[in-house]
């Protein structure tokens, strides 16, 4: 009896963990945003880049754009929010605008162009996947570990 | 405090001044070194007190870890580098998830779990195979799986083990850069509820997380199997004449030990932002086994308060000695030299401390026995 009790909670125990991991695995994915003040194009119309855009992600300004500009904020979880101050044109009036994003969860580093979702366009219009470059590095030499010298700890 | 620099064999009660001082020479030396070094480095008090609070916090739950194989009569177990090196896998798989900030140190606090408990069971196992020379075993155990985590990093992640992002991998396409970046976490914990008092930074979460820790152990001392673990450390014959299961007990020790070792390492990870894959464990072990002995710990005895005061008074040599080695000698790798040398030193002066408290111990015990069988012949 004793023995079934313990395998039980054993059991509970490693299910309790389990759970936990499945959990931080949601909502701790991190994900890299990018948001473009770009000109685009979608079924013929045009989306002009906005004069001046200023991003705040968690109360804290993550860019200040001007057109053909690129900013990015860092993200964990996936319900993403933003508040976006448009200039449209010169001499405008900003426009206060709150976002809420779902970021897909399989995407390290995703690209929002910020015309098109101001316009309320789909969720695939606006988005894309940050494909970083790729550079041809040379290898790194062999690691060697040492032991020897006392670091800073 | 008081309880602090009660010696840790607990011999000076009503023994004078001059036990004290025998019992504490360690704690007693270092104060000395520090109040020598400390006005020498010129260092601000705040900035003393805020490094010491955030090496408090990057060190102490790997040091408690220490505590629980000395219960079980196991000794310094240098095989908490296992427990390292479980942590640093698991923060290497977080990585590569792409899991930031304390959600990610969770996670990684459970990966690493099943590779410590592994890596614990086989310790465990073969310390049992050596009794009474557990610390040169796990020492050498600590080496012998380091050779094995390097395979496993160095060729295994890659091709075998998946590793997706290219930051994490060798431009060769297998095995784990050198330094894996954990800027996403960095100080995640520390800075999660922290203020500062005289601008020295308290990371609220972190210290939580310590008390909570020596809580645990306060209270598992008091559990029967913690009554086992001081029963099989005081005698290992009369622990088994009493029933105990002296290898499974002594086995759950170094697993407990090397669980927590994993945690502590993460939480010492986080806080430095970065994971050096090959070396950030190599020397955790000696590290924290240096600090428990210098804040008063012996090989058989040690306790919590012997883990802060070693913390403490241990990081604020490691703080001080480079510059107060460049003010003296116009060199700040003298300072260096310093604190390696004392690392080591202190270590092999405990060593040799136990090694001659026991064969005192020994000798007397013959001396008694001799006079006893003589009264028995006179008689």
């Amino acid at each position: 009896m004793k023995n079934k009790k313990q395998w039980i909670a054993r059991i509970l125990t490693v299910a309790v963990l389990l759970g936990i991991a499945a959990v931080m695995f949601v909502i701790g994915r991190g994900h890299t945003v990018y948001f473009d003040n770009k000109t685009a194009e979608y079924n013929g119309t045009q989306y002009s880049a906005f004069q001046r855009v200023n991003v705040t992600v968690n109360g804290e300004r993550m860019a200040k754009l001007s057109k053909r500009d690129r900013g990015m904020a860092t993200w964990i979880g996936q319900d993403f929010k933003m508040e976006l101050e448009v200039t449209e044109n010169k001499g405008d009036d900003p426009k206060i605008i709150p976002v809420s994003i779902k970021l897909p969860y399989g995407m390290d580093g995703i690209v929002v162009n910020l015309p098109e979702l101001v316009a309320g366009l789909p969720q695939e219009v606006w988005q894309s996947e940050f494909v970083p470059v790729a550079t041809v590095e040379e290898p790194e030499e062999e690691v060697i570990p040492e032991d020897d010298m006392l670091g800073d700890f | 405090m008081s309880q602090l620099v009660k010696p840790a064999s607990g011999r000076s009660s009503g023994k004078g001044i001059g036990a004290f001082l025998a019992g504490n020479s360690v704690p007693i030396m270092f104060i000395l070194i520090c109040a020598v070094c400390i006005p020498i480095s010129g260092f601000s008090v705040p900035y003393l007190l805020n490094e010491i609070m955030s090496r408090l916090g990057r060190n102490a739950f790997l040091i408690l870890s220490l505590l629980i194989p000395i219960m079980a009569g196991m000794g310094l177990n240098f095989g908490m580098t296992l427990g390292a090196m479980a942590g640093e896998i698991a923060l290497i798989f977080v990585s590569d998830w792409q899991i930031w900030g304390i959600p990610g140190m969770v996670l990684a606090m459970i990966v690493s779990i099943p590779f410590s408990v592994l890596l614990g069971l086989f310790c465990g196992k073969i310390l049992n195979m050596a009794k009474g020379r557990e610390m040169i075993t796990s020492y050498i155990i600590s080496f012998f799986i380091n050779g094995v985590y390097q395979l496993v990093v160095l060729y295994m992640m890659g091709p075998i083990i998946p590793i997706a992002h290219s930051s994490i991998k060798l431009p060769r396409g297998y095995g784990i850069r050198n330094t894996v970046s954990l800027l996403n976490m960095r100080q995640s914990l520390d800075n999660a509820v922290s203020f500062r008092i005289g601008g020295v930074k308290i990371p609220v979460i972190t210290l939580l997380i310590i008390a909570a820790m020596c809580l645990l152990i306060v209270w598992f001392r008091r559990t029967k199997l913690g009554q086992d673990m001081r029963a099989v450390g005081q005698d290992l014959q009369v622990a088994k004449d009493a029933g105990i299961d002296v290898e499974r007990t002594r086995i759950i020790s170094i697993v407990i030990s090397t669980v927590l070792a994993g945690i502590g390492m993460i939480i010492y990870l986080q806080n430095m932002g970065n994971l050096s894959t090959y070396s950030s464990h190599s020397q955790v072990g000696m590290f924290c086994i240096a600090a428990l002995l210098v804040g008063g710990a012996s090989v058989d005895r040690a306790s919590i308060g012997n883990v802060f005061l070693g913390v403490i008074l241990f990081h604020t040599m490691f703080i001080v000695a480079p510059n107060a080695g460049t003010k003296i000698t116009g060199d700040s790798m003298i300072g260096e030299y310093f604190r390696v040398f004392v690392s080591y030193g202190v270590i092999t002066v405990a060593l040799i401390m136990y090694e001659t408290k026991k064969r005192r111990a020994r000798a007397s015990m013959g001396r008694q026995l001799e006079a006893e069988q003589q009264e028995a012949m006179r008689a």
